[in-house]
């Protein structure tokens, strides 16, 4: 397995290192040995069927399921533990998590906040930065995913598409270092997912760092700079998008893309 | 405490379950005959049963029965304080009975009561064996809970001079000057009768479950 | 019923006064502190701590299992066994807070457990803990989805500060109880005594209603 997990020694340039990753659920072995590296401005796609771990694993790049074993490391800076080596507190671990943005297949916007209020919420009250210099960002941050007149609108009277850009503009917001996709587009009619997408494109166009798990085939070989392919908790591929669309070197793989009806 | 103290721990208790148990007998047929009207949206008297639910449901027990008790002899009719309370406590039951069994009414699928009277079945036969057993099981819990609710205002009783558990312990706790154990006691006696409430539901609960209907 | 026996509770209008402000200053202050107290304590529901939660369950199972005057008489006669001695005004508000504050307390839960976790997760995912998570996040949304459940709590204190008269609070029961027994009135006095606890609901209702309205398109 080691083979195809990055084995070269982390660069100035590794933004997130993920090193021999596991985590089970009572009996059920969800991920088992997940390691990679990605580099400043990679963008990865995670592909692999429903229930190989996809979604537990970004979960626990934020720590949001604390693995069993194995490390990740943002900017060389371990997840979940501080310097000495002990447990982070709460307040390490939030400093450490609003360094990654986080979009959810479900938009997980807060429907309480305005469009605007949700952009602002965590890099005021989280990473307590200036309020107008975070308020101009955040208008700005939404003129880039479109959304500008629509800033002081509740979720609640948005599209799915737009729900997703406002989820996608609320990470950005953070300045993250890194932006992690759970497959954004899933609950969307396919009329919106386009919109989604271009917005995507276009960050990754400007060298954001990305993680996206995502069934949109042809997108994920556009844009990706490398396709991560996993099975039942392992990493079987780990190859550039047109070694792994145009030659698929295991079985699994060759299912898949089959089975998502990708030519 | 005495031997009598505990004597009127059992009295009171059987004034609250009675009083509570006697309204609820009382309340079930009211009140769903009062649903009933609501739901077969019946001009005047549906508009009446919902003015007859709003105000019981905001009057305080207390309030209600003094009306009842020191108000109704002003009009020749003269009530010993215990037919009172049973008066007064049917009168509340029957309102929250007739929200409950709303409730269960408005989540019943009206189609199928349209459907049996397609199939010719008369008034009665619908509404005995398609929508009574249906709503019936959706109210248990309803029903249960209003329990514990008359059994927590029976408490009210006292302001017309009849012995409840609360009566009675704090009537020990003024006598002995120490108040903390028989109202203790009293709490016990809540406790147990709120506990045997839930076991109850619990029960019938299965034993519809098992008859499925 | 007739006229004189309305002028009789006109010319008592003092009484009548000293009543309504009792009742709706307790039911005003009780309400807001116990949905308040209910927000500190719902929190501890959920804590790592087991003795916290512990004791939070126990006393929500408590006043569940307790009648509202049991509960006034333990704050009333049972206090002032321990050296706590409150005047009658304020035994029946702090039973009134501490009782209903446990019933708040379960409404929260309840509408807590039944935030869409994503939403949590969110918040966690984008930084926000502890106090933070609760101001930004959570308490808005509890706030928000219990609202039409707090407002039936709400009329539960309306009903139940008429025990307070018990202990010889003077509210608006106890002020007509005084005016009937003076003029042999009782039925005209508590059908108006019940007409103003009718209105006190409707306004309530009213007031939920608008909120929820508000609330509608802000809980998910
Ligand atoms: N919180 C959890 N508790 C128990 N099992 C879980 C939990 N989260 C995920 N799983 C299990 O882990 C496996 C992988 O789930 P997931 O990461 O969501 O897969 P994917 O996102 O690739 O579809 C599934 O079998 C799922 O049932
Ligand atoms: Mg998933």
């Amino acid at each position: 397995m080691n083979a195809i997990a990055n084995p070269k020694p982390a660069t100035t340039d590794t933004v997130l290192r993920v090193q021999g990753i596991s985590k089970s659920f009572g009996d059920n072995h969800v991920l088992k040995d997940i390691s990679f590296d990605m580099q400043k401005g990679e963008v990865v796609s995670l592909l692999g069927p429903s229930g190989c771990g996809k979604s537990t694993l970004l979960r626990c790049i934020n720590w949001l399921e604390e693995p069993d074993a194995g490390h990740i490391r943002l900017n060389s800076e371990r997840m979940g533990y501080a310097g000495s080596g002990a447990k982070m507190n709460d307040t390490q671990l939030s400093q450490m998590r609003s360094r990654i943005g986080m979009v959810f297949q479900h938009f997980a916007l807060w429907p309480h906040m305005t469009v605007l209020e949700n952009v602002m919420a965590s890099p005021v009250h989280v990473q307590k930065r200036d309020r107008k210099e975070v308020e101009n960002e955040a208008r700005a941050v939404l003129k880039r995913v479109g959304l500008e007149d629509k800033m002081d609108m509740l979720p609640s009277r948005l599209s799915g598409g737009q729900k997703q850009r406002v989820g996608i503009a609320r990470a950005l917001a953070m300045k993250p270092e890194i932006l992690l996709f759970d497959e954004p587009t899933s609950a969307l009619d396919p009329m919106l997912v386009g919109e989604v997408l271009e917005v995507m494109r276009d960050l990754a166009a400007d060298g954001a760092t990305m993680v996206i798990v995502t069934h949109e085939m042809k997108f994920a070989r556009q844009v990706s700079s490398r396709i991560i392919f996993m099975d039942s908790g392992h990493i079987i591929e780990n190859r550039s998008p047109e070694d792994f669309f145009d030659h698929p070197q295991t079985d699994k793989a060759k299912t898949f893309l089959h089975s998502v009806q990708y030519k | 405490m005495n031997f009598y103290d505990y004597l009127s721990f059992v009295y009171g208790a059987l004034s609250t379950v009675g009083v509570s148990f006697v309204a609820i007998i009382v309340g079930i047929p009211l009140g769903l005959g009062l649903a009933l009207l609501r739901w077969a949206r019946i001009p005047v008297f549906g508009k009446c049963a919902y003015l007859y639910v709003s105000i019981v449901r905001s009057c305080p027990a207390v309030t209600l029965i003094m009306l009842i008790y020191f108000g109704l002899p002003q009009f020749g009719i003269s009530l010993n304080p215990f037919v009172a309370a049973l008066i007064s406590f049917s009168i509340t039951a029957t309102a929250f009975n007739c929200e409950i069994w709303r409730s269960s009414l408005l989540a019943f699928d009206r189609s199928q009561y349209e459907a049996a009277q397609a199939f010719g079945m008369t008034r009665w036969v619908r509404f005995r064996h398609v929508l009574l057993p249906q709503i019936w099981r959706s109210s248990i819990p309803g029903l249960i809970n209003e329990m514990t609710l008359l059994v927590k205002n029976s408490p009210a009783i006292s302001v017309i001079g009849l012995l409840d558990i609360t009566r009675a312990a704090q009537r020990i706790g003024a006598r002995t000057y120490e108040p903390i154990p028989p109202l203790l006691l009293g709490f016990a006696i809540y406790i147990i009768i709120v506990m045997l409430l839930i076991e109850l539901q619990k029960r019938l609960e299965t034993r519809i479950r098992s008859a499925g209907i | 019923m007739n006229l004189t026996d309305f002028q009789i509770i006109y010319d008592e209008r003092e009484t009548i006064y000293q009543g309504i402000e009792a009742t709706l200053s307790l039911v005003f202050i009780s309400g807001v502190v116990s949905v308040f107290v209910g927000l500190v304590l719902t929190p501890l529901f959920f804590s790592k701590v087991s003795w916290l939660r512990k004791a939070v369950e126990w006393l929500c199972s408590a006043m569940r299992c307790s009648p509202f005057l049991l509960f006034v008489y333990v704050i009333y006669f049972g206090l002032p066994s321990y050296g706590i001695n409150f005047d009658k005004y304020t035994s029946g508000l702090v039973a009134l807070i501490v009782y209903h504050s446990a019933y708040m307390a379960i409404i929260l839960r309840s509408a807590w457990v039944d935030i869409p976790a994503d939403i949590l997760e969110a918040g966690t995912a984008y930084g926000f803990r502890g106090a933070a998570m609760i101001r930004r996040i959570i308490g808005p949304l509890l706030l928000m989805r219990s609202i039409p459940m707090v407002g039936n709590q709400w009329i539960q204190i309306i009903k139940d500060s008429a025990y307070l008269g018990i202990i010889s609070v003077v509210d608006i029961t106890a002020a007509f109880n005084s005016i009937q027994s003076i003029y042999f009135n009782p039925f005209v006095c508590f059908i108006v005594a019940g007409l103003m606890y009718w209105l006190l609901c409707l306004l309530i209702e009213f007031i939920v209603n608008g909120v929820a309205h508000y609330a509608r398109e802000r809980i998910a």
